[in-house]
């Protein structure tokens, strides 16, 4: 459960580029919320923001009912982030870039051993897992990047663009994932630019442009409010243009 | 979870990571075991060559007829005589000639005259290699002037004492071990740029290699605190460069003891005492160059980056042992408290194989030490910065 009430942040010597203006949300557990807007609207600072990396301006967020501010990191220990960057070490093979991530989580032995292990064969990674993460496709370092992610379990999952780079196929099994994740419960905050991923996969919508939330809720409600029959026609008109919106 | 056992868990990894980089490593360690036994190879052939050329000197001489007692005078001092090529001030300034001895031609009219027979010797001073060959011809004319002229005076029935009044006696203090002194400089300057250079691609990798290829940021989501990332990542190059240190230190032991070396009555020893020594004087530096090249490569948006930085920090550090060679004056006692200097002077006494004062490596940790923590603080501090994300 996120509950985001009135973020702010502005970056710049002189903190004059809102980035985030007032943005306010909940992403209920159980289901996908989609953050999407065009570039540069300000999603990826919301979920820094949500993954305590950056601190708001004014405004606060919860997680779990945890401050991300005054409990960072209690915040942590309960969210997987994909983020932007998710670059993995190359020099180490997708098992050995997984554990990592587990024992900063402060997992060891065969707790461990036996959640690697299950991660690689959900993701699909078994065959993958003693190789070098190298010379892998796109594709593959997503999901080694999803399973550390992933490796302790966390009940919130924030993810930034996932689908960025990926093949229609890898599109397809991360869906798939998302999906079994929902099942199981989690809260999933996914960000996107891209209107047919959000479709395709979100319960909740909250579209954000130029720092601030412009509309939220589900699919329907965004079609009545926009008094649209098509959610491409519902976006443009909710954002008053089309820019950025196309994939 | 504890924060040490993340700082291990850091540690590990990146001592890991760093042992796959196999050609980095690899490189790295080789120039170390390798560096040292080429180069006490290369000095020791330097010096023996020098010694060669001091015993037995080849003095070509224009003029040989003017001045026949000289000429034999100098052949009992065991001088190879030869006559001078037309072009020796080409031949000198080119290096092939070290000095040529001229008469002059008025040489015996002068004398029997009663005036100075004139002689003339041309060199070119510049010349390290000749400098033993021009001081040694040097003191034979000088040896030869106050033989004749005490000769002179023994035939007019003065005392030799009357023309040389002052006796000068020298006293050598220079132990075996003290003399060459250019070679002890570049034997604890060889040393120290181990402990500077060992970690450098390493450390660089670490932070401003981290940073490049996109894995800090998710390592900056994870539980680990920013200041238990520094110190996991200084451990690990710690514990690199230590090994390269080790590395260089055995590669000249080994050398010393085994290798057929030229017997030129070794400047210095370096036996097992001194490499306790030279491995006690190093601890300091050893830790703190992987916190400074952290910092440093902390700082840098990218490897390339990085690098252009460290050069100059590695240029300055460098020159310090220099510089200090070339002073002067005695080394006031404040030097022990410098970082690289205070070094470079306990690794002296060491070659020279003198006992290391306890306070002096006190004080030679102190600052260090201090600087360690700075450093640390100073990563931990960027690793915290929200703009380390954006790459501004």
């Amino acid at each position: 459960m996120i509950e985001v009430d009135g973020l702010v942040k502005s970056f710049g010597r002189k903190r004059d580029v809102r980035a985030v203006d007032g943005v306010s949300f909940t992403a209920p557990d159980g289901e996908i919320t989609g953050l999407l807007g065009p570039n540069g609207a300000g999603k990826t600072t919301v979920l820094r923001m949500l993954a305590t990396l950056v601190v708001p301006d004014t405004g606060a967020a919860r997680v779990d009912g945890l401050d991300v501010v005054a409990d960072r990191y209690g915040v942590r220990a309960r969210i997987g982030v994909l983020s932007d960057a998710r670059g993995l070490y190359q020099r180490l093979t997708a098992r050995e870039n997984i554990r990592y991530y587990g024992e900063l989580h402060g997992l060891s032995g065969r707790a461990l051993d036996e959640r690697v292990d299950a991660l690689l064969d959900t993701l699909g990674l078994a065959t993958l897992a003693d190789r070098r993460t190298q010379g892998f496709s796109q594709g593959e370092r997503m999901k080694v990047a999803i399973a550390r992610a992933l490796v302790h379990d966390p009940a919130t999952i924030l993810l930034d663009e996932p689908t960025n780079g990926l093949d229609i196929m890898s599109v397809r099994a991360l869906r798939e994932q998302l999906k079994a994740l929902r099942a199981a419960g989690k809260c999933l905050l996914f960000s996107s630019h891209v209107m047919q991923e959000v479709a395709a996969l979100c319960d909740r919508i909250v579209i954000l442009a130029h720092g601030r939330v412009v509309a939220q809720g589900t699919a329907d409600q965004l079609l009545a409010e926009a008094r649209t029959t098509s959610l491409e026609d519902a976006f443009v008109s909710l954002l008053g243009s089309g820019e950025g919106l196309a994939a | 979870m504890t924060g040490a056992a993340r700082i291990g868990a850091v540690a590990r990894k990146e001592l890991r990571d760093a042992s796959r980089d196999r050609r980095t490593g690899l490189v790295t360690l080789i120039s170390a075991i390798a560096g040292g036994p080429i180069f006490l190879v290369l000095i020791f052939n330097l010096i023996a060559g020098q010694a060669e050329r001091a015993r037995d000197l080849k003095l070509p001489v224009i003029g040989q007829a003017n001045a026949p007692a000289l000429v034999e005078f100098l052949q009992r001092q065991q001088v190879t005589l030869s006559t001078a090529p037309a072009d020796y001030e080409a031949q000198i300034r080119r290096g092939d000639l070290n000095v040529v001895l001229i008469v002059d031609d008025s040489f015996a009219a002068d004398v029997e005259a009663g005036r100075a027979g004139t002689v003339r010797l041309v060199y070119d001073r510049s010349r390290d290699r000749a400098r033993s060959s021009i001081e040694q011809a040097e003191e034979l004319l000088s040896a030869y002037n106050r033989l004749w002229g005490a000769q002179r005076m023994i035939l007019r029935g003065v005392h030799g004492v009357v023309g040389n009044p002052l006796n000068v006696e020298a006293r050598n203090l220079a132990t075996p071990q003290q003399s060459g002194a250019f070679v002890l400089f570049l034997v604890g300057y060889y040393a120290l740029f181990a402990a500077l250079m060992g970690g450098m691609a390493f450390a660089l990798d670490t932070t401003a290699g981290e940073r490049e290829r996109q894995s800090l940021e998710p390592l900056l989501m994870t539980p680990a605190r920013p200041h238990e990332i520094a110190i996991g990542k200084w451990l690990a190059v710690v514990a690199f460069n230590a090994l390269v240190v080790l590395t260089t230190l055995a590669g000249f032991y080994l050398t010393l003891a085994f290798a057929p070396l030229p017997p030129v009555g070794v400047p210095f020893l370096f036996g097992p005492r001194e490499l306790t020594r030279f491995l006690l004087v190093l601890v300091p530096i050893t830790m703190l160059m992987p916190a400074v090249l952290l910092y440093v490569g902390s700082r840098a948006r990218t490897f390339k980056e990085a690098q252009a930085n460290v050069s100059l920090i590695l240029f300055v550090v460098s020159i310090i042992p220099a510089a200090q060679l070339f002073l002067q004056r005695r080394e006031p006692d404040w030097i022990a408290l410098v970082p690289i200097s205070g070094q470079y002077s306990l690794l002296n006494l060491a070659l020279r194989g003198e006992a290391l004062p306890a306070l002096q490596v006190v004080l030679s940790y102190a600052a260090p030490l201090a600087l360690v923590l700075l450093a640390l603080a100073g990563v931990t501090r960027l690793l915290s910065r929200e703009s380390v994300l954006s790459g501004k």
